[in-house]
């Protein structure tokens, strides 16, 4: 076929949709609502998985996260998770001692929404931490004014504070916090520090924190029990390189504590960033799946739209296809006519899928918590199965009108 | 008894049976012993018998018959539309009869004008399109396509109405289009089927003075028909009865 005879077709295609404005558009726009959901749905699924890669990146590099608990997404952990045996600061003692892929060992203890007031203001959401010095340098998050928790602290049980900035912005609107007094559950602390501002996670901020000497904790804690209260540690290997031989040495010192049977599972969970990447890629791989097959079933509908439209047309120009058969037309050549009609029908639906997926990704975007984004080869896949689609489903009309005889097209009216 | 009576016993053919001979090397067409059989369910019916005839370059001839007589089924086998079911059909000493569907196309869009009884343009091309219909299925550059199509348009007088949509055109000027779109090809053969049947009779004669005109110019033209008025016109009948030949005659 020779681009002149695509230029043919592709003309008489789009002045035949013109012929059948209402008619095209309706088909158009079922192809249409096939692409917009593959883009939507890539979008949705890509903007997810971009945000949980790079605010996992965020949370700081290539850190182990270890609990009694194995690791998953929003999934309660189940009764034998939670009569597991705790994990004790001995445990993060050991890992600093005998583990040398490690570099830092931050243990933490955790308590969520702590009521908290500085004289009449009071805020109920902030996430109480119990840390170590370590903190700073295994999470990189670090003290922007004032000080961090030391050693001495640690020792004395001191009822002093680091804050997260969310905090400041409750409690202190118009104050500098340092060195004021604020009242956690009741009990007084000094302000010893703001910590630099993180950001949010998913859109949950992860300012919104108070960070206590986790012997302190401990003093006003002890006897919490899960969910109340969640202990983990939360390593820092050498490098991103070692990350496995961290892995695999936490998990021999662990098992050797806990006194795992050897031909048992671990009682406990370490996750790192890579891990987590992978659980989340196994959701959103399912998720994925699920989705592909709505946006493959939508496509087929408006495939089916374009294969009726096509054998409307096919039938309605019978004598068209008579005439051009008596002046020389070849089978290819009506068939290559027809399946151009279609691909244009399909492509101008895809077209307009992606204009519209587009925009809808954008207000998305703008408009809601939901991180979406269209990357380049959706565009790319959509362009191509919509005009797939069109061959598909103009293929059979297409061949239909090629095949016909052109003394009975002639004669048709 | 002969064959031929045999199959259509109520006819006594005046020129058949014509012994079937080689193809004359000289002619334009050249039909032997042409048959065409349809099969209705499980009955067969002989459209045409074993029909024999000549046409030389540059003749003008009408074809003419009553409907069922296998007037169409000649005309469709001379346009190559269709193959004859046996028998040996030569166009510009080409084998047509043993042709596939794209080989038919093929010759159809070299060696075939068609004129039709309503015209058959496109509805919603213009004149101009109309006429380089065949030229783009021959494959004709576009810059040669509009050169030649203007020419054509030019030769049947309708230079003014080239951008004009058919419903924007007289019948007669439909005609015209038609014509100009049969002729755009230069092919050897004009093909005729009844091109006055839808047509006035002031126009008829209009479209007639044309076809001479044409033939006067060297085309071969070729007018199936059951108008004796438009059949006078031609230089030579040929009557068709019952799938046979029943007169050949030249009248000038």
């Amino acid at each position: 076929m020779r681009l002149d005879d695509i230029k043919e077709s592709s003309l008489m295609a789009i002045d035949t949709l013109r012929a059948n404005k209402l008619r095209s558009s309706l088909t158009i726009l079922g192809v249409s609502v096939g692409v917009i959901t593959i883009i939507f749905m890539v979008s949705i699924i890509q903007g997810l998985n971009k945000a949980f890669a790079d605010q996992v990146e965020s949370l700081g590099s290539n850190t182990i996260f270890v609990s009694k608990f194995d690791p998953g997404f929003g999934r309660p952990p189940g009764p034998s998770e939670i009569h597991r045996k705790d994990l004790t600061m001995d445990d993060a003692e050991a890992l600093r001692r005998e583990a040398p892929s490690i570099a830092g060992v931050s243990p933490i203890h955790r308590l969520i929404a702590v009521t908290t007031r500085y004289q009449n203001k009071q805020t109920d959401t902030p996430i109480l931490l119990g840390v170590t010095p370590y903190y700073e340098f295994v999470h990189s998050q670090y003290v922007a004014r004032g000080r961090f928790i030391k050693d001495l602290d640690m020792d004395n049980r001191e009822n002093v504070c680091i804050v997260g900035v969310d905090v400041v912005r409750a409690l202190f609107p118009y104050e500098d916090p340092l060195g004021k007094e604020v009242r956690i559950d009741g009990s007084p602390y000094f302000v010893i520090g703001v910590m630099e501002p993180l950001g949010n996670f998913f859109g949950q901020s992860r300012d919104n924190s108070i960070f206590v000497p986790i012997t302190t904790f401990d003093k006003y804690y002890a006897d919490r029990p899960f969910p109340g209260v969640v202990f983990f540690i939360i390593v820092r290997p050498q490098t991103r390189a070692y990350v496995k031989s961290a892995v695999d040495e936490i998990t021999d010192i662990l098992r050797r504590r806990r006194r795992v049977p050897i031909n048992e599972k671990n009682n406990f969970g370490i996750s790192s960033q890579d891990s987590l990447l992978d659980i989340y890629n196994q959701l959103t791989g399912a998720t994925a799946l699920v989705l592909t097959a709505i946006s493959f079933v939508a496509l087929m509908i408006g495939g089916i739209g374009v294969m009726n439209i096509m054998l409307v047309s096919v039938t309605e120009r019978t004598k068209e296809i008579g005439v051009r058969k008596a002046v020389g037309a070849t089978r290819f050549n009506i068939l290559s006519q027809f399946l151009i009609e279609a691909v244009v029908l399909t492509a101008i639906g895809g077209l307009t899928g992606l204009v519209v997926g587009e925009i809808l990704a954008f207000l998305i975007n703008r408009y809601s918590p939901l991180p979406a984004y269209v990357p380049l080869w959706a565009i790319g896949v959509g362009i191509g199965v919509s005009a797939a689609v069109g061959i598909v489903f103009g293929l059979w009309p297409a061949w239909k009108a090629a095949r016909l005889d052109p003394i009975e097209a002639l004669r048709w009216e | 008894m002969s064959d031929a009576t045999l199959t259509s016993p109520a006819v006594e053919p005046v020129v058949q049976p014509e012994p079937p001979r080689p193809h004359d090397a000289g002619s334009l067409i050249s039909m032997r012993n042409i048959w065409k059989t349809y099969e209705m369910g499980s009955e067969k019916v002989h459209a045409l018998h074993g029909v024999s005839f000549d046409i030389p370059k540059g003749e003008y001839i009408a074809i003419i018959g009553p409907s069922g007589s296998g007037k169409s089924t000649l005309m469709n086998l001379i346009g190559c539309l269709d193959t004859p079911s046996q028998g040996e059909y030569w166009l510009n000493a080409k084998n047509v009869s043993e042709m596939d569907d794209d080989e038919l196309a093929r010759i159809r869009n070299q060696e075939v004008g068609f004129v039709f009884q309503t015209f058959n343009l496109l509805a919603r091309a213009t004149a101009l399109h109309n006429v380089e219909l065949p030229l783009i299925y021959g494959g004709v550059s576009s810059a040669q396509r509009h050169e030649m199509a203007k020419k054509a348009l030019a030769a049947v007088d309708l230079t003014d109405r080239m951008m004009h949509r058919p419903n924007e055109l007289s019948g007669g000027q439909r005609q015209r289009v038609a014509i100009a779109r049969a002729l755009v090809n230069h092919p050897s053969i004009l093909l005729a089927d009844e091109p006055t049947g839808a047509l006035d009779s002031r126009t008829s004669m209009e479209i007639m003075d044309l076809f001479e005109r044409l033939h006067s110019e060297g085309n071969t033209i070729i007018v199936v028909t059951h108008e004796p008025d438009v059949a006078a016109r031609a230089h030579r009948v040929v009557s068709i009865r019952d799938g046979l030949i029943e007169k050949d005659e030249k009248s000038r």
